[in-house]
C-alpha cells in the first residue's frame, strides 16, 4: 500500500488533449458569458454610460415592474402545476390503459416539442377569441349579442397555452418512468383485489415522483422564460418579465430598465435552472 | 458447433506458418496501480515467457484486469515498468504498444462490415492494400469465419462475434494479445466449443503471446501454461498449471483452483528424501508429498475430491474413516459427502461398488501419498 | 393493463381524447383550416381557398422561408461542431473541471431568449465589434440558444458509448485522429444527426431573440407570423404557421429516416 501511493507515478506523456477544450470554451465565453456580464454592467450605467444606482432601486420599486414579476411566477406556477395534472394522467392511460394507436399518439404529442410555440395561441385565437369559433357558435345557438367566452385575453389564456406547450415535457420522464415499473407487480396487486386508484397511489405514484420532480422545475424554468406565447397573446394586463425587457428595449430602447430588469429574470432562471440540475441529477442517481 | 461446423473448414488445415505472432515476452516489474489512496495493484512482478498463454484468474476486484489494462495502456501504474520483449512501453500509449485485444462484448464496431473491422488495425496503420486484402483472408481463415467477410456483426451470433473480434486481433501480428474475459458473455455450451478453439488456435500459431484474464477456473486449467492467482491486488500464487494444481502453495490456490479436500494434520515425520512426509490426522497416519515441512507442524493435507476412492487399491496406501452424509449421483459422476472426524470431505467417483452404502454409514476412503499435497495451514494467503 | 372493467377503459379513453382533442389536435387542425378558410364569420369557414399560401409565398415569405432556413441550417451546423467539439474534448479534463465546464455549456438554454437578444445588443453594438444590424447577430442568437442543446445530445450519447470501441482501437494501432473520425464519430453519428435536427427545429421556431436582434433584411418565420398577426392577418399568418410546421416536421422525419438507414436498426 505505502509503496504504491509514495512511488509518484512517471511523467505519462503530457496531454496536450487538455487544450482541445479552448476554442469552444472561448466561443461560448465571447459569445454568451461576456455580453451576460454587460448586461449586469449596464444595469448600473444609464444609457449615455455614467454610473447611476438610484435608477436601479427606482426600477425595483416601480409598479410595472413588480407587476411583471408577479404575473411571471404566478403564471409560471399555475402553468406548470397544470402540465404535472395533464401530464400525469395521459401519461398514466398512455403507460397503463393503452388502446390501438396510442403509441402513435404519445410520439404525435412529443412532436410538439419541436414546434413554435406561438403556434398554439394563434390556433387559441381562432377557437376561443372573441370571433373565435366557440364565441360563434354559442353566440349563434343562444342568440347572443356578445361574446361569452373572455379568458383567451387574460392571464388565463396564456396558461391554458403554456399547458399545452409544455405538458410534452412531462410527459417524456413519466413515460420513460413507467416503462420501468414492473408490469408483474401492477398485476400480482390486480390479483390481490386492489383498487386501481390504490395501485396508482401505492405502486405507481412513488416511481413517477423523480420525474414529476425533474419535468416540475423544467417547466416553471421554461415558463418563467416563455416569451412567444406572452407576445402572441398580446393583452394589455398580461406583461411578463421577458415582455417586459422586449418593450423597455426595442419599444423605449431604455436599455438601461431592460437590463435592471434582465439581471433579475435571469437570476429567476439560474435559481430553476439550478433546481432543474438537482432534482434531474437526483432522477439519475 | 465449432468453427467446421460453420464453415466446413477445420482451424486444423490452415497452414500455421502463414499466421505467425511475432510473440515477446512480457515483463512486470514492481507494477503497482492505485486510484487516489486505494491501490488495486500491489507492486507485480512477473514474466510472460513468448509463446505462452498465462491465465490470470481470481475473484472479482482482485486486480486482474488492472493487471491487463495496465499492459494494453488503459491504466497508468502508480509505480514500476513493464516491458515487451526490449521495449519499456510503461510510457507509451496504447495505439503505440504493439497489441491485440479482445473484449467480454467484443467491442465489433457496428458500421463495419467484418472484413474492415478485421482491416481495422493495419489501415490505422497505414499498411498497403495488397498487405491488408491477405491479412484479411489469414486472419479470418484462422478463425474458420472466411464466408462472413462481407456481413455486418449484428447479423453474427456471439460466438462468431468473438471470432471475428479474435481476428481482428490477430491481423495486426501483435507481439502480445490480451484477451480479457472473452468468453464470458457466451452461454455455457459454446463457451465450451470455443475454449477448445482457442487452444486449437494457439497450437497454429504457437509463437503467439496470449495475456488470458478470467473468472473462470476451467478455461484458465484448459488452456493455459501458467496461472497467475489474484486475490485482493497481489499474486497469491503462479506456475505451470498443472505444478498449481497438483501441488497448490496455499489454502486459498487449493479451494480456488479445482475442488479441494483440506485435512489438518500434523507432521509426524519430516519431508524425506523422496518428497514426502508423514503425518497424523487423529488415529490415522498418512503419507503425503511435502516441501520442507518438520515434525510437529500444523499442516493441511489437500486431497482433489476424484483422488479418493472407496477401494483400495495397491498405490493407495493411505486410508481414512468417515460417515457418509449425503449421495448426489450426476450421470457421469457420482459426488459423495463425508464427514471425517468434524472436516467434511467430498469424493467424485466414477465407480462405485454395486452396493452403495447408506447414509449414516462408516466408509474408509483411500488414496495414494503421489495425490496429496501438503501446504501451511495459515488461512491467509 | 390497470383497469379491468370495459366501462372503466372507456371512462378513461374518453377523458384522454378530450385532454388530446382539446390541447393538442383543435390547434393544430384549427390552423390548418384557418390558412384554408376564406371567410370565416360563423362556426366553421364560409369557403376555403388556397389564397393566403399565394399570397404569402408571393409576398414576404419566400424570404422569410430562406431566411429561416438559411439561419436554422448555419446556426445548427455550428452549434454542432462546437457541441460535438465541447462534449469531446470535455472528457479529456479532469474530473472537478469536466463538471464544471460541462454545468457553464448548459447554462445558455436556462436564460431566457429575449435576455440573450439583449445581451447580444449590448456587447456588439460598438466597434470592434460591431455586429449589431447584420445577419451575423442573428446567427449568434440562435447558435448561443441552440448550443445547450447539441452539447446535451452529444454527451449523452457519448456516456453511452461504451469505452471498449475506443480502447480496442487503440490497441490495434489507431492514433486518437484516426480513431476520432473512423471510430467515435460514425458510433455517435444518430446522436449527432437528432442533436441538429432539434437545434434546426428549435432555431425555426425561435422569436424571442431574434426579435430583439433582427436587421430589417433578415426577417424569419416566426417574425413575419407575428408581424402578419399583428396587423390582423390572422389567416396569412396560420398559413405562413402551417409552412413553418410542414418545414420542421419534414425535416424532423426525413433525419429520423436517415439516422434509421444508417445504423440499420
Amino acid at each position: 500500500m505505502s509503496e504504491a501511493v509514495t512511488l509518484r507515478a512517471p511523467a505519462f506523456r503530457r496531454e496536450p488533449g487538455k487544450l482541445w477544450i479552448v476554442p469552444p470554451a472561448a466561443l461560448l465565453a465571447l459569445l454568451f458569458f461576456y455580453p451576460l456580464v454587460l448586461i449586469a454592467r449596464q444595469a448600473f450605467l444609464d444609457d449615455r454610460g455614467v454610473a447611476n444606482v438610484a435608477e436601479v432601486i427606482r426600477v425595483l420599486h416601480s409598479r410595472f415592474f413588480l407587476n411583471a414579476l408577479i404575473n411571471t411566477v404566478s403564471i409560471s406556477v399555475a402553468a406548470t402545476a397544470g402540465c404535472l395534472v395533464v401530464g400525469l394522467v395521459l401519461a398514466l392511460i398512455l403507460a397503463f390503459v393503452p388502446f390501438p394507436g396510442s403509441g402513435f399518439i404519445a410520439r404525435l404529442i412529443d412532436t410538439f416539442i419541436a414546434l413554435p410555440t406561438f403556434l398554439v395561441t394563434l390556433a387559441f385565437t381562432f377557437l376561443y377569441g372573441s370571433a373565435g369559433m366557440l364565441n360563434a357558435g354559442l353566440m349563434e345557438t343562444f342568440s347572443l349579442p356578445l361574446p361569452p367566452v373572455d379568458f383567451l385575453y387574460s392571464a388565463w389564456g396564456v396558461i391554458l397555452a403554456e399547458v399545452t406547450v409544455y405538458t410534452p415535457f412531462i410527459l417524456r420522464p413519466l413515460l420513460a418512468a413507467f416503462s420501468l415499473v414492473d408490469r408483474g407487480q401492477i398485476e400480482a396487486a390486480s390479483v390481490l383485489g386492489a383498487r386501481p386508484f390504490r395501485i396508482v397511489r401505492q405502486v405507481i405514484l412513488p416511481a413517477a415522483i423523480p420525474a414529476l420532480i425533474a419535468g416540475g422545475s423544467l417547466c416553471l424554468l421554461l415558463t418563467v422564460n416563455e416569451f412567444g406565447i406572452v407576445l402572441f397573446i398580446g393583452a394589455k394586463g398580461v406583461i411578463t418579465l421577458p415582455l417586459l425587457i422586449y418593450g423597455k428595449a426595442i419599444q423605449e430602447s431604455a436599455y438601461q430598465v431592460a437590463c435592471i430588469i434582465a439581471v433579475v429574470n435571469i437570476a429567476l432562471s439560474l435559481g430553476l435552472f439550478g433546481l432543474y440540475r438537482f432534482a434531474a441529477g437526483r432522477l439519475g442517481a | 458447433m465449432s468453427a467446421a461446423a460453420f464453415t466446413g473448414t477445420s482451424v486444423m488445415d490452415i497452414d500455421a506458418a502463414k499466421v505467425r505472432g511475432a510473440g515477446s515476452n512480457v515483463h512486470f516489474d514492481k507494477v503497482s496501480v492505485a486510484y487516489g489512496a486505494h491501490v488495486v495493484l500491489h507492486p507485480l512482478t512477473l514474466d510472460i515467457a513468448p509463446g505462452e498463454i498465462l491465465a490470470m484468474i481470481g475473484p472479482s476486484g482482485s486486480g486482474k484486469t488492472t493487471a491487463l489494462r495496465a499492459v494494453a495502456g488503459f491504466v497508468r501504474p502508480a509505480s514500476g515498468r513493464i516491458r515487451i520483449g526490449a521495449t519499456d512501453v510503461t510510457d507509451l500509449p496504447p495505439y503505440e504498444r504493439g497489441l491485440g485485444m479482445v473484449v467480454q462484448n467484443y467491442a465489433l464496431f457496428p458500421h463495419m462490415r467484418v472484413e474492415d473491422n478485421v482491416a481495422f488495425g493495419l489501415r490505422a496503420q497505414g499498411a498497403d492494400k495488397a498487405l491488408i486484402g491477405e491479412r484479411i483472408k489469414d486472419a479470418l481463415g484462422t478463425v474458420g469465419m472466411s464466408a462472413y467477410a462481407r456481413r455486418y456483426p449484428r447479423e453474427l451470433s456471439g460466438g462468431q462475434q468473438q471470432r471475428v473480434a479474435i481476428a481482428r486481433a490477430l491481423a495486426v501480428r501483435p507481439r502480445v494479445l490480451l484477451l480479457d474475459e472473452p468468453l464470458s458473455a457466451l452461454d455455457a455450451q459454446i463457451r465450451r466449443n470455443m475454449v477448445e478453439e482457442i487452444a486449437r488456435l494457439h497450437r497454429s500459431l504457437p509463437g503467439l503471446t496470449i495475456l488470458y484474464v478470467t473468472h473462470d477456473q476451467t478455461e484458465a486449467l484448459t488452456l493455459a501454461d501458467k496461472i497467475a492467482i489474484m486475490r485482493d491486488g497481489r499474486v497469491c500464487s503462479h506456475g505451470p498449471t498443472t505444478e498449481l494444481y497438483r501441488r497448490p502453495p496455499n489454502r486459498f490456490t487449493a479451494e480456488f483452483l479445482g475442488r479441494a479436500n483440506l485435512l489438518p494434520v500434523t507432521v509426524a515425520e519430516a519431508v524425506g528424501p523422496k518428497g514426502f512426509a508423514t503425518a497424523r490426522h487423529g488415529d490415522a497416519l498418512l503419507t503425503g508429498a511435502g516441501r520442507n515441512e518438520k515434525a510437529g507442524d500444523k499442516s493441511l493435507l489437500c486431497i482433489r475430491p476424484q483422488h479418493l476412492s472407496l477401494t483400495a487399491d495397491s498405490d493407495h496406501t493411505n486410508r481414512i474413516v468417515g460417515t457418509l452424509q449425503e449421495v448426489h449421483w450426476q450421470g457421469e459422476l457420482t459426488h459423495l459427502v463425508l464427514d471425517v472426524d468434524g472436516t467434511p470431505v467430498r469424493v467424485s467417483a466414477t465407480r462405485l461398488p454395486i452396493a452403495l452404502p447408506e447414509p449414516g454409514a462408516k466408509v474408509p476412503l483411500f488414496f495414494a501419498p503421489a495425490d496429496t499435497s501438503l501446504l501451511p495451514e495459515d488461512a491467509g494467503v | 393493463m390497470l383497469v379491468w372493467s370495459r366501462s372503466g377503459r372507456l371512462v378513461l379513453w374518453v377523458l384522454f381524447a378530450l385532454i388530446f382533442g382539446v390541447l393538442f389536435l383543435a390547434p393544430l387542425a384549427v390552423i390548418l383550416l384557418s390558412s384554408l378558410a376564406d371567410q370565416w364569420n360563423g362556426v366553421l369557414p364560409n369557403g376555403l381557398t388556397t389564397e393566403h399560401y399565394t399570397d404569402v409565398i408571393s409576398g414576404a415569405a419566400g424570404r422569410a422561408v430562406k431566411a429561416s432556413l438559411v439561419t436554422g441550417f448555419l446556426a445548427s451546423a455550428l452549434a454542432l461542431v462546437s457541441g460535438t467539439w465541447a462534449a469531446l474534448s470535455l472528457r479529456l479534463q479532469g474530473h472537478a473541471l469536466r463538471r464544471l465546464l460541462g454545468l457553464l455549456f448548459f447554462i445558455p438554454s436556462a436564460v431566457p431568449s429575449v435576455s440573450v437578444g439583449l445581451g447580444l445588443l449590448v456587447a456588439f453594438s460598438h466597434p470592434p465589434l460591431l455586429l449589431n444590424g447584420t445577419i451575423a447577430i442573428v446567427m449568434i442568437a440562435h447558435f448561443v440558444l441552440i448550443s445547450a442543446f447539441t452539447f446535451g445530445n452529444v454527451s449523452a450519447g457519448l456516456a453511452r458509448l461504451s469505452p471498449d470501441f475506443e480502447q480496442v482501437a487503440s490497441s490495434l494501432g489507431a492514433r486518437p485522429a484516426y480513431r476520432l473520425w473512423h471510430v467515435t464519430l460514425p458510433l455517435l453519428a444518430p446522436y449527432l444527426v437528432a442533436a441538429f435536427g432539434l437545434s434546426f427545429a428549435l432555431s425555426m421556431g425561435e422569436l424571442g431573440a431574434t426579435v430583439m436582434v433582427y436587421p430589417p433584411g433578415w426577417v424569419t418565420l416566426p417574425v413575419s407570423i407575428f408581424s402578419l398577426t399583428d396587423r390582423g392577418d390572422i389567416f396569412a399568418g396560420a398559413a405562413l404557421t402551417m409552412i413553418l410546421v410542414v418545414a420542421t416536421l419534414v425535416l424532423l422525419l426525413g433525419l429520423e429516416r436517415i439516422t434509421k438507414r444508417a445504423t440499420g436498426s
